[in-house]
């Protein structure tokens, strides 16, 4: 997964939710807003039904005083009197609570304009009637009955508030529906949001899911990479190190058979030396045989005398066997040090608690005939203790100090210091002098089998560096020098503070 | 009745055999030396046709063997010598290119009376041949196993 992709993932999933927040805070503004519409209009419609039952009420006091004031008529009991006394002291608070109720409503309030002097009108007649009934005179009374119900006071009321009834349940409807509509609006507002939402979170959903995936097969992949790196990785080290086991048994076999042919040459060259001289000496007895004289026993031991030509051609030969045998000396020396070099290979570690210090004292003490000779100090700083090979550890320090001593510049007393430290399990020793230096360009020369470098007025075959950076590396350990001619030398030596067997294996 | 004792010689390398014996002369030690050039005629010379050893009872050796030969290892031949009760009180003296402390602890080990490297300087190695001469003529061979 590139990190484009990775970043638009994240872009969009922030933004998913940013949308479901949205649709949430909408949702929720929305409801509030509906709801308080909805109990608006519910109020509404209860106002109305209220205000139709007011007008019924009204109406039914009115026909409530009619039906008494008959009664009243008819029988002139007292009973009567005070029902109708009662339903016309109800009228005017009913009336009151009506024109509250209407209030808000115009058509309804030029119909209350109508109906108060219709309803008045009506009390005064009611109130003749009573009168006429009081003063015993129920046939004027009969007659103001009669003459009302010809009249249109009672009818005009009667319409006025079926007309305002009619109004309310117009209103009715329309607030019903209004309400209705308020309710749907709300319930399928929050149906709506409630699905968003829930598409919103599968996508979510679908989306995590996706990256979880991508996530697990790139871990799977990760994995695979990485066991394949270490199946690689062991591979390769045993190929090396078969590589170099067949390196350090070749080498082995060609010094040791090399050897053989030497012994013969070297053998056979010293029975030339041998017969040659006799050869000589034989030609020295023939030519300084006295004139008739008995010539010398050949062979004889003794100087050989020798004159002129002959002399030349004796020297001439020993020259050359001369040069033969310092060759075949200087060329055993060599096939001596790679056998040494493949047998230290072949040798076995054996891991063991080393105190540093101590070892180069002791190193030191015996080196200490050639410092004095090269005016040479040498300072021990505090040095790590280390688990390791001793003897190795003292053909790698004994190597490196006897270098320092042994390359110094002439005339300059010598001042070599071994330093230490401890680094992530390793560790690090740097042995500086201030001899001669070496040239930056002979410094990978000089760990080289039979390489040198500087001046060559020193004995040695250029082994010590080469065969001290085998046993380093053996030792799981780095090596490195750092130097400018002329400006002495710093070699820098790593090694595991704690080596043990299993490193070795793993090196061999 | 003393037997004069027989140098056996195994030496694969021409040039050695010959500077060995013509150094074993030179110091004076005139026995007979039955040279061969690999392990497999030696071993047939020293143990018989039967491989028992049996041939070489009551017979005086001496048994110069080189390490490196072609056919066998020289170790192996100096393990069968000193196994056989006809063979094991004969001297060996082992001669070797190499100076490998292991392999001279192992022929020891395996019963070598003298171990000489073959060195490249030659009056050393001359020198050791001749001392071998020298220990030849005063050594007395023990009679063979009865």
């Amino acid at each position: 997964m590139t990190a484009e992709a990775q970043r638009r993932r994240t872009f969009w999933q922030i933004l998913l939710f940013a949308a479901g927040l949205l649709v949430l805070t909408g949702i929720s503004a929305g409801s509030v807003y509906l709801v308080n519409k909805a109990r608006d209009d519910n109020r509404w419609v209860v106002h109305t039904i209220e205000a139709e039952n007011q007008i019924n009420a009204l109406l039914l006091e009115i026909r409530r005083a009619e039906s008494a004031a008959r009664g009243y008529l008819l029988t002139q009991e007292a009973v009567f009197k005070a029902d109708h006394e009662r339903a016309i002291a109800a009228m005017p608070p009913a009336f009151d609570k009506l024109t509250r109720l209407t209030v808000d409503n115009p058509v309804q309030r030029d119909s209350m304009a109508k109906l108060g002097p219709a309803i008045q009108t009506r009390l005064g007649q009611f109130r003749q009637e009573m009168s006429f009934i009081g003063q015993g005179q129920p046939d004027k009374a009969a007659a103001v009955v009669r003459e009302v119900a010809s009249t249109d006071a009672t009818a005009e009321i009667a319409k006025i508030a079926s007309g305002m009834i009619l109004e309310e349940e117009r209103l009715f409807r329309q607030r019903s529906e209004n309400a209705d509509r308020s309710q749907t609006f709300a319930a399928s507002m929050t149906g709506i949001g409630s699905g968003l939402v829930v598409v919103l979170a599968l996508i979510s959903i679908w989306l995590v899911r996706r990256s979880t995936r991508a996530r697990d097969e790139a871990e799977t992949r990760l994995r695979d990479a990485n066991f394949n790196l270490e199946s690689i990785v062991d591979e390769r080290t045993a190929d090396l190190r078969e590589a170099n086991d067949e390196i350090q048994r070749f080498a082995y076999i060609v010094s040791h058979d090399l050897r053989s042919p030497l012994v013969n040459i070297m053998g056979f060259t010293s029975e030339l030396e041998e017969l040659s001289g006799d050869v000589f000496r034989r030609i020295g007895g023939l030519t300084q045989v006295p004139a008739g004289g008995p010539p010398l026993a050949p062979g004889a031991p003794g100087e050989i005398m020798l004159e002129g030509a002959d002399k030349q051609l004796s020297d001439d030969v020993s020259e050359a066997l001369r040069f033969i045998k310092t060759s075949i000396a200087k060329m055993d020396r060599l096939i001596s040090a790679i056998l040494n070099l493949t047998r230290e290979g072949r040798r076995e570690f054996q891991p063991v608690k080393i105190d540093t210090r101590e070892l180069i004292e002791a190193i030191v003490s015996t080196l200490a005939h050639q410092a004095a000779e090269a005016q040479a100090q040498v300072h021990i700083e505090p040095l790590p203790d280390v688990v390791s090979d001793r003897l190795a550890l003292e053909q790698i320090f004994s190597n490196l100090v006897d270098n320092a001593i042994k390359y110094l510049k002439p005339g300059v007393p010598g001042e070599i210091r071994i330093r230490g430290r401890t680094k992530l399990g390793y560790a690090i020793f740097e042995i500086s002098d201030n001899g001669r230096g070496i040239d930056p360009k002979d410094h990978q020369r000089i760990f080289d089998l039979f390489r040198r470098a500087g001046t060559q007025d020193k004995p040695g075959q250029g082994i010590g560096l080469a065969h001290v950076r085998a046993l380093v590396r053996r030792l799981g350990g780095t090596m490195s020098v750092s130097s400018e001619l002329n400006a002495g030398s710093t070699f820098t030596i790593t090694l595991p503070i704690a080596w043990n067997v299993k490193n070795r294996n793993a090196d061999r | 009745m003393t037997q004069p004792v027989t140098i056996i010689m195994i030496e694969d390398d021409e040039g050695h055999a010959r500077l060995i014996e013509r150094n074993i002369r030179r110091s004076g030690v005139n026995n007979e030396i039955v040279s061969f050039p690999n392990g497999t005629e030696a071993m047939l010379h020293l143990f018989g046709a039967d491989g028992s050893g049996l041939v070489q009872k009551g017979n005086a050796l001496l048994i110069l063997l080189d390490l490196n030969l072609p056919d066998m290892s020289g170790i192996d031949i100096l393990r069968q010598i000193k196994e056989n009760k006809y063979l094991k009180a004969s001297p060996v003296v082992v001669l070797t290119t190499t100076d490998d402390s292991q392999e001279i602890k192992r022929c020891y080990e395996l019963g070598c009376n003298v171990y000489i490297t073959k060195p490249v300087n030659y009056e050393n190695f001359a020198n050791a041949i001749r001392q071998l001469g020298l220990f030849f003529s005063v050594i007395q061979v023990p009679p063979a196993a009865p």
